[in-house]
């Protein structure tokens, strides 16, 4: 228990200082887009446990942006509050993984399900899905699902075609008021995602599976776990 | 620290290929396991007539296939987009693979079609003479590639029995599905099943005699093949048994539930116990009996069907 909570300072530390160190090293995404020298971009995202409030916004936003039919989500939420410690909240992300090694993209027979040449994010070509789901199936994160309006698969392409292509920031990333999603380019050294993975424990998400996820999670972390 | 955040939410609807998929892997199976015993009983016991064994097989494998596409497609949301798959062809895919051995396959059945009912066809398109000589023709260059094509056609069976099996053993995120026993299952169950179907289609339509020396040589092949289905069974329960915590909690499928019925009574009772019970427990009589016949190959083919049912349903509902 005392151990516990010298860890816990630790970390807040740990914290407070990413963000001070973050905010000089801030580059928008889009940089990297418009200056074809650089080496590939490699877009990942990081969901920091620690500061998600589980509000939602991200959700909403997404929703908005990429136009998601009532009833389906490319992100979701999840509460995941240990029932024993009702105080202490938990909450995870949800979403595709953009794997490295994506098996959606592996089976899609029609090669509707893709990895974006430019960006290298997988995403979607709507007209070529035949909706067979075979994606949907061989998605180790189970996080995907055929479009109602559509009628093809979909999944979180980092609003690869909405915002991204705008310059902005995907929606959830945008939308959170606490800062618990960041953007950015994994092959850029200066890069704020790069920044705070330096200083941060991070993990991926079922790494057994081989499937290399370029989404990172900053758990909270509490001794015994 | 791997365990420390984890999500268990996900965006798929329990069972997203559901009976359409598996009535399609057991018609799959059926026609790929009746070409494939006919054409070894054809070389085996190196016949040269068409027996009415291989009349039936040929008969069954390309109706099942071509019937099993249909609900392969009729599965698809957008089924009008089915042609996208031959021109975005992406060979990482088994999707894909098994598509271009369909592509292959359906032909090679229905060449072995022409080639058993070549006699009435013709005896069809008598009525018009420009018809008839063109079929003449175009059998006369087929016949010239029979041995080839027969070849073929098992090579195919043998791969479109396989490929169904590959097709849902990629997917990792289901202990059940992602063994390396699955495929090898597929085949096996697929030519029991057709061992069954090509029997009863060649007693009923092609008045073979049940007793006759191809049926038997079927008959006595069945054995060993519901054997090694057994054991094939049973290994991916072991595997699953003394495997991670997650293919741990797989076994629940084979233990209890509405899945567990399924197993026992259709594949176990309904596909093994009642053909067994009917040829070997009620005496000489029965077992060699025209109802003793149908029924315990009609078994065969519904406990085929159940084990395609239990291994579609119960794999993608005990997901990690
Ligand atoms: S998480 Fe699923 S949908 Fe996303 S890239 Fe990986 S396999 Fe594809
Ligand atoms: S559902 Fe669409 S994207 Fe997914 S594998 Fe099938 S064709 Fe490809
Ligand atoms: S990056 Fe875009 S598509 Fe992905 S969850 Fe955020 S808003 Fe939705």
């Amino acid at each position: 228990m005392e151990n516990d909570g010298k860890r816990r300072a630790f970390l807040k530390v740990l914290g407070l200082g990413s963000v001070t160190l973050g905010g000089a090293g801030y580059t928008l995404m889009a940089d990297a887009t418009q200056e074809p020298s650089k080496a590939k971009p490699h877009y990942g995202m990081i969901f920091d446990q620690n500061k998600c409030v589980g509000c939602t916004d991200c959700e909403v936003a997404c929703k908005k942006v990429n136009a998601v039919p009532a009833g389906q989500a490319r992100l979701f939420v999840e509460n995941k509050t240990d029932p024993a410690t009702p105080m202490e909240k938990k909450y995870v992300r949800v979403s595709c993984q953009q794997c490295e090694d994506a098996p959606c993209v592996k089976v899609c027979p029609s090669k509707a399900c893709h990895r974006d040449s430019k960006t290298g994010i997988v995403t979607m070509n709507p007209d070529d899905c035949i909706a067979c789901k075979y994606c949907i199936v061989a998605c180790p994160y189970d996080v995907r699902f055929i479009n109602h309006k559509t009628k093809a698969a979909e999944n979180c392409n980092f609003c690869l075609n909405t915002n991204l292509a705008k310059g902005k920031e995907p929606g959830c990333v945008e939308a959170c008021k606490y800062k618990a999603l960041v953007f950015g380019d994994l092959n850029d050294e200066n890069s704020y995602i790069n920044q705070i993975l330096h200083v941060k424990d991070s993990v991926r998400m079922k790494p057994t599976y081989g499937t290399k996820p370029s989404l990172r999670y900053i758990p909270v972390v509490k001794v015994g776990v | 620290m791997n365990g420390a955040i984890n999500f268990t939410h996900g965006f798929s609807h329990g069972v997203e290929w559901g009976w359409p998929i598996a009535v399609y892997l057991l018609l799959a199976g059926i026609s790929g396991g009746a070409l494939i015993v006919a054409l070894m009983v054809r070389y085996y016991k190196k016949q040269h007539e068409d027996t009415p064994l291989l009349k039936a097989a040929s008969l069954v494998s390309f109706a099942t296939i071509a019937f099993g596409m249909v609900f392969l497609v009729g599965d698809l949301e957008k089924p009008l987009y089915f042609w996208k798959i031959l021109i975005n062809y992406n060979f990482t895919s088994v999707m894909s693979i098994g598509v271009l051995a369909i592509s292959i396959y359906i032909p090679l059945t229905l060449v072995m079609c022409l080639y058993m009912f070549e006699k009435e066809i013709s005896i069809v398109l008598a009525k018009k003479n420009t018809l008839v000589s063109y079929f003449a023709m175009i059998m006369s260059i087929l016949t010239r590639f029979r041995p080839l094509i027969e070849v073929l056609s098992v090579v195919f069976a043998v791969i479109i029995c396989a490929y169904t099996g590959f097709l849902i053993s990629v997917l990792v995120r289901f202990p059940i599905l992602n063994t390396a026993i699955l495929p090898a299952l597929f085949v096996v169950s697929g030519l029991s099943a057709g061992t069954a179907s090509a029997s009863m289609v060649a007693s009923w339509l092609f008045k073979e005699d049940t007793h006759s020396s191809d049926l038997k040589t079927l008959h006595t092949i069945e054995w060993p093949v519901m054997a090694i289905e057994i054991m094939l069974i049973a290994m991916l329960f072991v595997s699953l048994l003394v495997g991670n915590e997650f293919q741990k909690t797989t076994t629940v499928a084979f233990q209890s539930g509405v899945y567990a019925n399924l197993f026992w009574f259709g594949v176990m009772g309904l596909g093994f116990g009642i053909p067994l019970v009917l040829n070997f427990a009620l005496g000489k009589k029965i077992a060699s009996s025209h109802i003793a016949f149908y029924l315990s190959g009609m078994a065969s083919v519904v406990g085929v069907l159940c084990l395609r049912m239990f291994i579609i349903y119960a794999g993608q509902t005990f997901g990690i």
